[in-house]
């Protein structure tokens, strides 16, 4: 497997992980490497397990069988909480963002893995770490919003909040799904420029579950395309045309009459 | 096919009929030839219904509803906020949410749901009637007999609201690390935290009720003043007392939207 920068010891290495739900197969075995400071863009047609990789990557889920390792430790054996939180964190599809909170506080959740119990408890009414959220919260071009309720923001604005929750957790790997699916054209270039700018500036590690391969040439290093849970191919983003990317979601559907006329 | 069968019988249209057909055989139970109203019972209510009008409005009797209204709120008031302070942690439990792992949570939810449907289920007047030979005819008595069965309550719906919160927003806390009682901190009670209260106000006013009710055994407040001028056949006293519990009872809801509003804004 080649990879950029592939004499430094990889990020991320996974050998032959699978994952299965009840009934379907989510991901077939499948091994890749990720090298640290690369943007990957995860890329494949709908349920083509892209979630469900970003998910194990997370340690959200376990894969059933294979090995994931992050930063040279299996990820199995990494403890939820402070030390996972430092490994990967996620902006998720929807920011899952609490609604009836400041943005400050959501903003702080992203240090709930650091503060101990009693920290947590008192930072409800005496947010501690004022001035990180704060810097984050700046950095995003948000940083009038702080007292606002978050239920107040618009999508657009979540989706900043979401990212500042992240700068503060400060993890090394920043693993989105699908970060600009429900933002316009213009959003979603601000927004990946905000994310990208952010992994390259602190020497982050970013997955992303992309669909645009105009986005993907241009805020991307690396595509990792993914079909029925399976490896399609592993390019630099350079090569992600169009053409490339009308084939692998054309090919789906390609393969798919072919099966229902065999079956 | 079978099942389809089966399904029918477990339906709510079943369970519809068998409710309408135990109605419809209580009504044969009803002596229809019989006296069903009290020989003196219309002229009684009709003198109940006259004294209405007006009620007893003398300064001195106004100052004594004033004073039973203050204490009948002030019971109502304790009790709901020891129910409060009891019912959070113990919804907590219950909820299971708080456990760290599925091996502890079971066990903990079972034994908090089941102490607080053992307070629940006991009625505060059988409470007090306890408390009454234990403490005497004391605020204590009152206040213990009140917030035992409100803490079940509250408790229990806690837990439910607890529990029913959005499941994405918790899960993106968890992946930032928090541990599941953080998670309460900063997910569940938030979230919940609108509903918990506008059912604890509707609480508040049940308390209310309840503390007038809390004279059978006789504890002072409206209830009492209404069994004594009850008594007496003073139907105008009965009246002011008995508006003085409506206007505490609209002016708890009066302020539970005003706060409410304020909440969701």
């Amino acid at each position: 497997m080649n990879y950029p920068g592939s004499r430094q010891p990889p990020l991320i290495a996974a050998e032959g992980i699978c994952k299965s739900y009840p009934s379907v197969r989510a991901l077939a075995p499948l091994s890749f490497k990720v090298a640290r400071g690369e943007k990957v863009a995860l890329v494949g047609p709908s349920g083509s397990g892209k979630t469900t990789l970003l998910y194990l990557l997370a340690g959200i889920l376990q894969p059933d069988q294979g090995n994931l390792s992050v930063d040279g430790k299996p990820l199995s054996s990494v403890r939820p909480g402070r030390e996972l939180s430092q490994l990967v964190g996620m902006v998720h599809q929807q920011y899952d963002l609490v609604p009836h909170l400041s943005v400050l506080h959501n903003v702080l959740a992203g240090r709930l893995g650091q503060w101990g119990l009693l920290r947590s408890l008192i930072s409800l009414l005496w947010p501690h770490d004022r001035d990180l959220a704060e810097a984050a919260l700046e950095q995003m071009g948000i940083a009038d919003k702080v007292h606002e309720r978050t239920s107040h923001l618009s999508g657009g604005e979540m989706q900043r909040v979401a990212i500042a929750r992240l700068m503060v957790q400060s993890s090394q790997i920043i693993l989105a799904d699908e970060p600009v699916s429900s933002l316009d054209p213009a959003r979603a270039e601000d927004l990946l420029g905000l994310l990208t700018g952010l992994a390259a500036a602190d020497g982050k590690t970013l997955v992303a579950s992309m669909h645009s391969p105009h986005l993907i040439r241009k805020y991307f290093s690396r595509v990792i395309a993914l079909r029925e849970g399976a490896l399609q191919f592993d390019i630099p983003a350079s090569e992600m045309t169009d053409e490339v990317a009308e084939l692998l979601y054309d090919l789906d559907q390609a393969e798919a009459v072919v099966w229902e006329a065999g079956s | 096919m079978g099942s389809r069968k089966l399904r029918l019988l477990e339906s709510r249209r079943l369970l519809t009929l068998l409710l309408f057909g135990a109605f419809a055989w209580s009504l044969s139970g009803v002596d229809w030839l019989g006296p069903t109203v009290h020989t003196g019972g219309p002229g009684a209510l009709l003198r109940f219904i006259q004294a209405l009008f007006p009620p007893e409005l003398s300064p001195g009797f106004l100052r004594l509803a004033l004073v039973a209204s203050f204490q009948t709120t002030a019971y109502a008031v304790a009790a709901i906020t020891v129910a409060v302070i009891v019912a959070v942690p113990m919804g907590l439990l219950a909820s299971g949410a708080a456990a760290r792992s599925a091996k502890t949570r079971l066990p903990i939810a079972v034994a908090a749901r089941l102490g607080l449907g053992a307070i629940r289920s006991v009625h505060e007047l059988v409470w007090a009637v306890l408390f009454v030979s234990a403490f005497g005819l004391s605020s204590l008595t009152a206040i213990l007999a009140l917030s035992l069965p409100y803490a079940g309550i509250l408790g229990r719906i806690y837990a439910e609201l607890l529990n029913d919160v959005p499941e994405s927003p918790l899960r993106a806390l968890r992946s930032s690390g928090a541990s599941p009682f953080k998670v309460f901190l900063f997910g569940r009670l938030p979230m919940a935290f609108p509903d918990m209260l506008s059912y604890t106000f509707y609480r508040f006013e049940c308390a209310i009720r309840s503390a007038a009710i809390l004279s059978f055994v006789g504890i002072q407040g409206l209830g009492y003043q209404i069994q004594l001028s009850l008594h007496d056949l003073l139907f105008n006293q009965v009246w002011t007392l008995m508006l003085a519990l409506v206007g505490l009872v609209v002016a708890v809801d009066l302020w539970s939207t005003r706060v409410r509003r304020s909440l969701v804004a």
